[in-house]
């Protein structure tokens, strides 16, 4: 997948840059509004993340022309604002996520997988790794054909397990996924070791490998080259 | 007291004293002027008598002997330097059958080279046969004085006053984010128009200080996302790389920290934006709707913590709120009454027309509830929220001009949130009570 970074903060841009090349996809990154037009129109891009706050400009500007000449592209707004009119004008104008600072990596990369299954992969939204298979319009997993009983929040965990395969899930970044912001719920982390903990009885119940693993301290770790 | 009533009270007060003191000049004016008149009359008479001596002739019995004595007396008797006198005194009236004030005159004679000494005399009222009628027409003019006062101080204070009440109007609607000055009326009274000109140096002043604070809020929290994300990212990479297991703990108390920073900041600037108003309502929410999805939502949670939701929803509650900010109410609410919550204990929620309670069972707070409220104060210091959750809270209800009670009852924390605008939630938890003992023996 081809990613392009709009983000005057250059941090932040390798942050993403080395996320996501590790999942092997292919980033540009650029600072301003003027070097994103230019970019713009000599390549195409699936995914644009955007930020809204640029040196020269408002990125929401950029959105108009994203979508008359790039209309396959995905568009993910990352913003510092977490202002609502930002969302919905964001939003209105055919971004096609929202994300604010600061997020999680894993985070960002479950959002861009979302807008990718949901745009270029039209009605097969099946997420599939080994015996495991998710899919993502019913909520329905299965594993070798049997259906799981999983609760929403569980179909969540594993789906953002399988997005962001091999890579360490902090206890922080899950809550967050699962939860959002704003709740004022540090005490969540209780919460997150019952969903993984559910999470792997199910599947191994299933008969599925135990392929979630706890890493030391940090959180969690769907681990994909675990043999039995 | 109204400033009309004062001015009038005064006004009336000062009117007493001076129509008092006048009274008594009047009295005493009267009094005198009908000695002067009665005394020039008798003087008059006298003098006629005089003229009748003079020309000689018998008047006994004319009218003018009727209350005259004439006496003849030795040159040597004729007072100096004075042609008349007069004395005052109570006499016996005879024709009147009553005790009466007496004014005799006495005028001195020399006709031909006798001297004579005519007295004349007559009842004249007495002064205090005056008093009432002074008392009475003093009255009428102290009433008449009262009525017109009391109508011109109104009408009169209407028309003065009527610039100042302008001005009070517009400050009362004067509000801090409002971006234009405020217009005062102009007006000729210069009191007045020193307090609108000071009024508008000091709106002018306070609206600048709240647009440059929330500016730097806004920066503030704009400029401090980016380094944060920054840091989140730098910590997500290098929980990847190859790390020991003493690195591992203190990657993780660093996420641990960043997250209490992180969510502490968007809290804050949430509060902020709720301050500022920015999050109005553009129509009513259907909170019967969100109420169960809200429930919904922790339900796995519930479950978790073995906790036993006891709900009671009317359907179709529809309030004026913006519904990311009913989401985010219901979400610290329900949360709250999760994480407080004793093991295997029960939640109660009951919505009505008239408003929201939410119970929980949980340990006592250490601190008043009311307290609790407040930003970053916790009922259990050790827990790990931040602490601002009911703050939110609050400030939603306060914009939204609902009412908010947190209670601690028999094991149970009661928050109760009053939809209608002049209803204290006091009166809703009474109106809605929670039927604790019944919900706490509920079997499963």
């Amino acid at each position: 997948m081809k990613v392009l970074i709009i983000e005057d903060n250059q941090e932040l841009a390798r942050n993403i840059r080395d996320f996501l090349g590790r999942e092997g996809y292919i980033c540009a990154s650029c600072e301003t509004l003027e070097e994103a037009k230019e970019k713009l129109s000599l390549f195409k891009y699936d995914c644009i993340l955007l930020d809204i706050g640029l040196p020269d400009g408002n990125g929401i500007g950029l959105l108009t022309l994203i979508r008359t000449e790039h209309k396959d592209s995905n568009v993910l707004i990352i913003s510092a604002k977490n202002a609502l009119d930002d969302k919905i004008i964001g939003l209105e104008k055919g971004a096609d996520d929202y994300i604010t600072k600061p997020f999680h990596l894993a985070e960002l990369h479950a959002r861009i997988r979302a807008v990718y299954r949901r745009k270029n992969l039209g009605g097969a939204s099946i997420v599939e790794f080994n015996e495991i298979s998710l899919n993502t319009d019913t909520f329905e997993a299965r594993i070798n054909g049997t259906l799981l009983d999983m609760t929403p929040k569980e179909f969540d965990l594993l789906l953002y397990f399988l997005v962001n395969k091999n890579r360490v899930l902090s206890r922080q970044a899950i809550a967050a996924h699962l939860w959002g912001d704003y709740t004022d719920n540090l005490a969540n982390f209780d919460f997150v070791y019952q969903h993984v903990k559910n999470l792997r009885r199910k599947i191994s119940g299933a008969g599925g490998m135990d392929y979630i693993s706890t890493v030391y301290g940090l959180g969690y770790k769907f681990n994909s080259h675990k043999q039995e | 007291m109204r400033l009309t009533i004062k001015f009038t009270l005064w006004y009336f007060g000062i009117m007493l004293v001076v129509l008092l003191i006048g009274g008594a000049i009047v009295y005493y004016e009267i009094q005198w002027k009908i000695s002067r008149v009665e005394v020039a009359r008798h003087e008059r008479l006298n003098d006629i008598i005089a003229q009748q001596i003079r020309e000689g002739g018998d008047y006994t019995g004319h009218p003018t002997r009727r209350r005259a004595t004439i006496t003849r007396i030795p040159a040597d008797s004729v007072p100096r330097g004075i042609s008349s006198y007069y004395t005052r005194g109570v006499e016996w009236n005879p024709e009147f059958q009553v005790r009466e004030y007496r004014l005799v005159v006495t005028s001195f004679y020399t006709i031909g080279d006798m001297h004579y000494r005519v007295s004349t005399y007559s009842f004249i009222p007495s002064f205090y046969q005056l008093l009432p009628g002074v008392v009475d027409s003093f009255k009428w003019i102290l009433l008449l004085l009262l009525v017109l006062v009391g109508i011109s101080g109104g009408l009169i204070s209407k028309y003065i006053l009527a610039p100042f009440k302008r001005t009070l109007r517009v400050i009362q609607s004067f509000e801090l984010k409002q971006k234009e000055a405020i217009r005062l009326p102009g007006t000729s009274t210069s009191e007045f128009r020193e307090l609108n000109e000071f009024l508008l140096k000091m709106t002018d002043k306070v609206r600048e200080d709240y647009q440059s604070l929330k500016e730097f809020t806004e920066n503030a929290s704009h400029e401090l996302q980016t380094p944060t994300a920054i840091i989140r990212g730098k910590l997500d990479l290098l929980m990847e790389s190859d790390i020991r297991d003493e690195q591992a703990v203190l990657i993780a108390e660093m996420q641990n920290a960043l997250e209490r920073l992180s969510r502490i900041h968007s809290s804050l600037t949430l509060l902020t934006k709720l301050e500022n108003q920015e999050y109005a309502a553009k129509e009513p929410v259907n909170f019967s709707r969100l109420t169960r999805e809200g429930l919904a939502s922790f339900q796995e949670l519930m479950q978790m913590k073995q906790l036993r939701l006891v709900v009671e929803i009317e359907d179709k509650i529809y309030i004026p709120l913006h519904a990311s900010l009913a989401d985010l109410l219901l979400t610290n609410l329900i949360s709250n009454a999760i994480r407080h919550n004793a093991g295997a204990g029960v939640i109660f929620v009951r919505l009505r027309r008239e408003g929201l309670v939410i119970a929980n069972t949980g340990q006592e707070p250490s601190v008043p509830t009311e307290e609790l409220f407040e930003r970053f104060k916790k009922g259990n210091p050790g827990s790990d929220s931040i602490g601002i959750g009911l703050a939110i809270v609050r400030q939603i209800c306060d914009m939204s001009h609902f009412d908010i009670i947190y209670e601690y009852q028999e094991g149970f924390h009661i928050l109760g949130i009053s939809f209608l605008p002049r209803q204290a939630a006091s009166k809703l938890l009474q109106n809605l009570s929670v039927p604790l003992l019944k919900i706490r023996q509920e079997p499963e």
